[in-house]
């Protein structure tokens, strides 16, 4: 689900950045892309199963 | 440089971009391999990367257009760095399969970087921001056109198919079936 959700951002800013306000489109990634590491960094903590 | 060739290799840039998306969408569907949750990241970061060449092609060039692509290289590079040491051990088979030696995050590692050296190279070239304020926005070719709606398309694409693979849950760690494609016992 925040994968999508992700996906449909960036068409959102993309769509922003080709149709809409520059300043806009900008913010838009910044959100876009703290998004995208706070995802990252909440699968990166779980615990690992590792085999050796 | 000028703008406008500036402008043209962005648009060559969007196209590069959408090559590695079709790729992406070509494994998922020919070898019937799903991507995880880090491989969506991945390719999430590749969608980021082309923000930068899309303002850059409606706006004309300027520093923080590739500023942008930077920042989404960096995050995306250092995303395929954790699966890469996720599967470093001697043994280990990685996950998916590889092309022409190299696991996908494999290759991701290298896309990124040669993105971050590629968008390096274009900020040495001052003479294509010289007019950035005070010149309208450089004419869009239906070259740069084309490049732009096919990258927007294909971004919307992984929307739907995302959809299909998670649902509205989470992904599986080691997805094997479209969640909303299986059936009810």
């Amino acid at each position: 689900m925040e994968f999508s959700a992700l996906f449909l951002a960036v068409t959102v800013v993309m769509l922003v950045a080709w149709w809409g306000s520059r300043t806009l489109a900008l913010g838009l990634f910044g959100a876009t892309l703290i998004a995208a590491v706070a995802i990252y960094l909440h699968h990166a903590t779980d615990v690992l199963k590792l085999s050796f | 440089m000028s703008a406008a060739l500036a402008v043209t290799l962005n648009a060559l840039g969007l196209y590069a971009v959408a090559f590695v998306l079709v790729a992406a969408f070509a494994a998922q569907l020919i070898l019937q391999e799903l991507p995880c949750p880090l491989c969506l990241l991945q390719r999430i970061q590749f969608t980021m990367l082309a923000i930068g060449p899309i303002l850059n092609v409606r706006f004309g060039p300027r520093p923080s257009h590739y500023a942008v692509s930077l920042l989404a290289a960096a995050a995306g590079a250092a995303f395929a760095m954790r699966q890469l040491r996720l599967h470093i051990m001697p043994g280990d088979p990685g996950y998916g399969s590889a092309l022409l030696g190299y696991h996908y995050y494999t290759w991701a590692f290298i896309g990124f970087a040669v993105a971050i050296v590629a968008i390096a190279v274009m900020l040495l070239f001052d003479g294509q921001f010289k007019q950035a304020d005070a010149a309208p926005p450089v004419p869009t070719s239906a070259f740069a056109r084309a490049a732009v709606w096919l990258v927007i398309a294909l971004t919307a694409l992984n929307v739907a198919s995302t959809l299909l693979e998670c649902g509205f849950g989470p992904c599986a760690d080691n997805p094997v079936v479209y969640e909303w494609l299986k059936r009810s016992p």
